[in-house]
């Protein structure tokens, strides 16, 4: 039997060698896929979602599970959008939206360990709560037109690659120091894969948690301000769905459901195998009903491979 | 074991594949490389954007045009549809009709397409003048129907149908999306000289037939006095009906819909719907494929074609008005 360094190992290589086949495949399906600006715009059109799933990553290793991502996007994007057109300066006025997140994150984080409330449970209050508070604040209308200086945050182009692009791959880069090199990125781990132990050890389980719904809320304001500058709009109702495509990021990149296992370039990749996904089947000209069908098809079957790799499962 | 893993990854990708090419077949069998429109749809499982669908397609096939038909899953997503105008830009299309999921939010995908120097036409839903000037965009023709003129003929007939005196309640679109609001203005400017019509409530149901009901029922609840009804698509008048017949009150409240979709029409022969302002998609489709065929053969097109709006009511009922007429 494999032992589970190996497994893990192969499992990444897979996810991997899953994008390369698909990207492969796309190339000789359709002459428009390998292309320098459509692979630009691939990658651009996953930022979002990517974004959102790292921090949904953290989450998941956690042992946890946030269901209010998307919710959080719609209330950070629209707090976001009054203060720019309240004048306030671009960074403050994006800090206002990274802090709704983060402040969203908190309460959920206190819920789950001060209140020990599931996690899900918790995160599906504040997804209504928070969709309701977007909609009462904007009275159910979107925020449109900002400032050129803005929307450089998606127009901006550094050595010809999409703003958008060159923040996530930072964030990315942040995140994984954040989670192989530090003290708090270890304890993420060891809390998902036996939080009994950790805390037995001494560890504040509770702390390191709450500060992983924090992480979690503040990534969807960042995917908010992205989003945003996108469509030059935000709207109350944005974001429906979204903690979806990021669990699906998720565990397609090999992050397991029960916490413990996983690794963020793998759910980067994930992002991408669903990014990839749709650019493709729009370039082929398939419906939109069947592109549904294909995605489900690839979560199952990532999910799959993880039990099966699994050494005798239970 | 990376293996298996392998090759499941495979057969979905293969799946994924094997969905593509069918659907191109046809397209490409006469003139492979023929210049290429696509129609952009805020959604295709609502009956409004199957017809035009299917108005599209015909024209699309008489004109020997090469039409590619796509849609987002559901009808708000605007960064979806987004998206989709994105990739299809990558395919080297010439023209793009579209019909936009929000009136602000397509402004930037369609500054991307004038970009890449595919022509525009919007369809139905008009893309916001500010947003619009914002952008910088050009867009070649604007096909649809008149909203405005719409809600006013529905208001009109309301005032008719009540004799002038009537308590109110208005089932209103998704906020901020333009289709609603300037039925909703139509509507109220044509009822404001009748001094016996009050709204005495007005509330979004998000299009959506089921909200129409929850909606409609707590608004009977806390205004028993209501005995007319404007609502803004037939979906949300279907959900009111349903509300009314709860309440045991079929037959004592007037409603009046739009869009005259098939169970409208059904509803407006039982008597349960008063009257629906019939639109035409599927004539929206066919004029938004011979407007784009003109603009490929290097013709001009006129910047606004509005098409024809009806009435439908039970002395009057659909007849050639049908929306889905082949």
């Amino acid at each position: 039997m494999l032992n589970s360094a190996t497994a893990r190992r192969a499992r990444e290589l897979g996810t991997l060698v899953g994008l390369v086949l698909l990207v492969g495949l796309l190339s000789v399906l359709t002459p428009h896929f390998l292309s320098v600006s459509n692979l630009l715009n691939v990658m651009e059109q996953t930022s979002i979602n990517a974004v959102i799933a790292l921090g949904m990553t953290f989450v998941i290793l956690s042992g946890g599970i946030d269901l209010s991502v998307g919710s959080l996007l719609a209330l950070s994007g629209v707090v976001l959008a009054w203060a720019l057109q309240g004048g306030w300066p671009v960074p403050a006025a994006i800090l206002a939206g990274l802090g709704v997140g983060g402040a969203s994150g908190l309460v959920n984080g206190l819920l789950i360990t001060k209140g020990r409330l599931p996690a899900f449970i918790a995160t599906l209050g504040m997804m209504s709560i928070a969709r309701g508070a977007a909609l009462v604040f904007t009275s159910g209308r979107p925020i449109s037109g900002f400032g050129a200086g803005f929307r450089q945050l998606s127009t901006a182009r550094i050595l010809g690659v999409p703003g958008p692009i060159v923040i996530t791959i930072a964030v990315y880069a942040l995140g994984h120091f954040l989670l192989t090199r530090t003290r708090f990125g270890r304890y993420v781990y060891a809390i998902g894969g036996n939080e009994e132990a950790t805390r037995l050890s001494g560890i504040s389980a509770g702390f390191h948690k709450t500060m992983v719904y924090v992480l979690s809320g503040v990534a969807s304001g960042l995917a908010a301000a992205l989003l945003t500058a996108r469509l030059n709009s935000a709207q109350p109702i944005a974001g429906i769905n979204y903690e979806l495509d990021a669990i699906a990021a998720t565990v397609i990149g090999g992050t397991s459901l029960s916490g413990g296992v996983g690794t963020l370039h793998g759910t980067l990749i994930g992002a991408l195998i669903m990014g990839v996904l749709r650019n493709g089947l729009n370039l082929l000209g398939t419906s939109s009903f069947f592109q549904q069908i294909v995605i489900g098809v690839v979560i199952i079957t990532a999910v799959l491979v993880d039990s099966m790799l699994k050494p005798s499962a239970k | 074991m990376a293996k298996r893993k392998l090759a499941v990854v495979m057969a979905a990708a293969l799946l994924a594949a094997g969905c593509g090419p069918r659907a191109e077949a046809p397209k490409t069998d006469a003139a492979p490389e023929a210049p290429r429109v696509a129609l952009v749809l805020k959604t295709l499982n609502s009956p409004f954007f199957i017809d035009m669908e299917k108005g599209a397609q015909e024209a699309a096939r008489r004109l020997g045009v090469n039409l590619t038909v796509q849609a987002a899953e559901r009808e708000v997503d605007v960064d979806k549809q987004m998206q989709i105008i994105e990739n299809l830009i990558q395919t080297g299309i010439k023209v793009l009709l579209v019909t936009p999921s929000g009136s602000k939010e397509i402004a930037p995908a369609i500054a991307k397409a004038n970009k890449a120097g595919i022509r525009v036409v919007v369809v139905d839903t008009r893309v916001d003048a500010g947003a619009a000037k914002d952008a910088g965009i050009t867009i070649d023709s604007y096909i649809g129907s008149d909203n405005y003129e719409g809600g006013k003929m529905a208001g009109s007939y309301l005032v008719q149908a009540t004799g002038g005196k009537a308590s109110v309640g208005v089932l209103e679109g998704i906020p901020g999306h333009e289709t609603g609001d300037q039925r909703l203005r139509g509507f109220k400017d044509a009822v404001k000289d009748a001094k016996g019509i009050k709204i005495v409530a007005s509330q979004t149901a998000n299009w959506e037939r089921d909200q129409g009901f929850t909606v409609f029922q707590n608004m009977l609840e806390a205004h028993p006095e209501i005995d007319a009804v404007f609502s803004a698509n037939d979906m949300m008048a279907l959900g009111a009906v349903e509300a009314i017949a709860a309440k045991g009150k079929t037959g004592k409240i007037k409603v009046v819909g739009y869009d005259a979709v098939e169970d409208a029409k059904k509803a407006i022969a039982d008597g349960t719907i008063v009257g629906s302002v019939a639109q035409f998609p599927s004539e929206m489709g066919r004029v938004a494929v011979e407007t784009a065929d003109k603009l490929l053969k290097g013709q001009a097109v006129p910047a606004e074609q509005l098409v024809r709006i009806d009435l439908v009511t039970r002395e009057k009922p659909a007849g050639t008005a049908a929306g889905g007429k082949q």
